[in-house]
């Protein structure tokens, strides 16, 4: 099993590191072989031979954070780690003894060195011994392909290049638009909205890849949501601002999901995932050559299409189960977003304890919880392979593969089967404008099993130590859906962020909002485009264009 | 290794209760040379981990620290800054039923190893 050193994520070294490095290279790390001791669950200490309790040789302490010398392998606590650098000149880096990780003496800071994490990592593994179980999916994702989406500008064929926009007055960008209320519709107009200023898709429809003119579904008379999709972005992009009502779309839709064919309100998500659905099926059949989604070429998973990874560890001997899985968005708990239940909220009050800074829950209090590692029940034992029966085990998700888009939904609406009863948590979610999602990528989260490591794990670095065209993990927000109201008489609203100003979509009526509005919004369903799609949307945005409606007259709607 | 080498001279002999305290030192000192010999200080380790990510407070300190960092700016805190300034609130915030259980075993243990 490879282990590559990753470019993810390499500070720089201080310049003792520096020093050091020139001067031993990493023989000084090699020879701290034999004295890393592995532990099951990641951890590695060091063990000197015959001292059973490390001490501070300059006060004899044992129970402070000490550090190993490097060079001379004496150990000192931190308090007198200064000490033994001042006296010993070139001794700056050492070995924190309980974590196995670098530290300098003189910065007063830990250091870091993907060549030393190598060492340490390489003799955990070892120990381990992971095992990977790979899918299909995984095969297809190590094949190397480098799946890039090839967004073509809005100048397609439809479209006229003009210097100036004739219409001065309105100042909104292209593309804003207002949808009638078709009925408690409200929860497809706000995830319509985001979705047509979605970049990728935006620039796929608007290029003409899915012609209603040529679809071969609709000539047959075959429902199309596609080609309904079609009509609804020249629509919106037509220059006309009177609100659109994006009737067809929601026929065929309810031709699709009968039972959901009502003219009661519906869950905006629930309504997301089904058009993207629908769009795959659409699309994708022709262009999509595996089973699972993975490789699927259809828009809805090349904007959307991202990859999970989830382990499964026996607490017992530490070995690993890995499967993969593909996903179009993320669910999140809103409930325990800080770590812990509400009953431990009130255990803690009650002895006294400084009152848990019940901090206000975050998006990225959410992500944490999300790739939390979870300790299974002990009803829910799994066979361990390694030990050969049923033993206990922890799961950890993280995100292997992030996608173009990133959909993020917050689970506010929860339904209990046991009791029949639903209800919505109405409970304000903090979160950024910008989004690094480097955290909650695999090559983090496992790496984090192993302390603090710049590492890539069984080739997770792979993807993104790529040239430049592997995707960033930094993410900006381009459409939060919002709910407000009560479960069964709520209302959606969009908000929507072109060319760095902000707009509010409620149904039919548009205008421009403070950045604080939508701040302070409940957020239900939040919409990150990876930083390059914005910034080349932002270019494409600078271009006016004259509509159809001025040169080719549109015949319907 | 002869511990008694290592200790720095600093001690009034006449004060009876620094004697006391030496004795009080050696015991526990005894007390932990034990667990870590017998491997039941890993086990204490363990159990105490558990515990406190169980009970939230891992969750609790790792926000602590994004808020110190915050205050400071990322290119300004070092490791020890922020060991100084969370450590007091993490031994604070350590719930009594944690420390109980700890307790409980570390005395079972002291009477199973007849000490």
């Amino acid at each position: 099993m490879s282990a590559r050193i990753s470019f993810l994520k390499n500070p720089d070294p201080c310049n003792h590191l520096s020093d050091y490095k020139l001067r031993y290279g990493t023989d000084g790390y090699k020879s701290f072989n034999n004295l890393f001791r592995c532990f099951n669950d990641g951890r590695i200490k060091i063990k000197l031979q015959g001292i059973d309790i490390p001490r501070c040789s300059y006060c004899s302490v044992y129970q402070k954070r000490l550090y190993i010398c490097l060079i001379c392998r004496s150990i000192s606590c931190s308090s007198h780690i200064l000490l033994h650098t001042q006296l010993n000149k070139g001794h700056d880096i050492a070995i924190d003894v309980e974590r196995s990780e670098l530290y300098c003496c003189a910065c007063i800071d830990q250091v870091y060195d993907s060549e030393f994490d190598e060492v340490v990592v390489s003799k955990q593994l070892i120990g381990l011994g992971m095992s990977v179980k790979s899918g299909a999916a995984v095969v297809a994702v190590r094949s190397n392909k480098k799946r890039r989406l090839d967004s073509q500008l809005i100048i397609g064929s439809k479209f006229l290049v003009s210097p100036r926009d004739r219409r001065e007055k309105w100042t909104f960008p292209l593309g804003l638009r207002g949808l009638n209320n078709l009925g408690s519709t409200c929860f497809m107009n706000a995830v319509l909205q985001a979705l047509v200023h979605a970049p990728p898709l935006r620039n796929f429809w608007l290029s003409g890849q899915h012609n209603r003119d040529l679809c071969p579904r609709r000539t047959m008379g075959l429902l199309c949501l596609p080609c309904d999709l079609d009509v609804i972005f020249s629509a919106m992009f037509s220059g006309d601002r009177t609100p659109y009502s994006p009737a067809h779309l929601l026929y065929s839709w309810w031709q699709h999901s009968t039972n959901l064919a009502t003219y009661e309100q519906q869950d905006s998500h629930e309504f997301f995932i089904s058009l993207l659905d629908r769009i795959h099926e659409n699309e994708g059949k022709s262009k999509c050559l595996y089973q699972d989604h993975e490789e699927c070429q259809c828009i809805t998973h090349k904007a959307f299409s991202g990859l999970l990874r989830s382990d499964v560890t026996c607490t017992t001997c530490g070995s690993t189960s890995t499967t993969y899985d593909p996903f179009i968005d993320i669910s999140l708990t809103l409930d325990s977003v800080n770590g812990f239940s509400p009953a431990d909220c009130r255990k803690n009050r009650y002895s006294g304890g400084p009152s848990v800074n019940a901090t206000m829950p975050t998006l990225s209090g959410c992500l944490d919880f999300f790739t939390r590692s979870e300790k299974l029940g002990p009803d829910q034992k799994l066979n361990c392979q390694s030990c050969g029966e049923k033993r206990e085990s922890s799961k950890q998700m993280s995100i292997r593969r992030l996608p173009l888009l990133l959909c993020l939904h917050v689970k506010r609406f929860e339904h209990s089967l046991t009791r029949k009863t639903s209800r919505k948590i109405d409970s304000y979610l903090q979160y950024p404008f910008r989004l690094n999602m480097s955290p909650y990528l695999s090559s983090s989260i496992i790496g984090k099993r192993f302390g603090n490591r710049i590492f890539a794990f069984d080739g997770e670095g792979e993807y993104d130590s790529s040239s430049s065209s592997s995707p960033s993990a930094e993410f900006e927000i381009f459409a939060v859906v919002t709910h407000s109201g009560m479960l069964e008489s709520g209302h959606y609203v969009t908000y929507l962020r072109l060319k760095g100003l902000w707009y509010r979509c409620d149904d039919a009526w548009i205008n421009e909002v403070e950045e604080e509005v939508v701040r302070g919004c409940e957020c239900y369903m939040l919409f990150y485009a990876q930083e390059r799609v914005i910034q080349k949307a932002h270019k494409e945005l600078s271009y006016q264009v004259i509509s159809m409606a001025d040169a080719f007259p549109f015949a319907d709607c | 290794m002869n511990h008694s080498v290592n200790r720095s001279p600093t001690l009034d002999e006449d004060d009876a209760a620094d004697d006391f305290e030496k004795d009080e030192v050696t015991l526990r000192e005894v007390i932990n040379i034990k667990l870590v010999e017998s491997g039941e200080k890993e086990n204490l380790m363990e159990l105490v981990r558990d515990r406190l990510v169980e009970c939230g407070w891992k969750d609790e300190m790792r926000i602590a620290c994004r808020e110190h960092v915050k205050k400071k700016g990322r290119k300004d805190v070092t490791v020890d800054e922020l060991i100084r300034v969370i450590t007091p609130k993490g031994r604070a915030s350590v719930p009594d039923s944690v420390k109980a259980e700890l307790l409980n075993r570390i005395q079972n243990f002291i009477v199973s190893a007849a000490l």
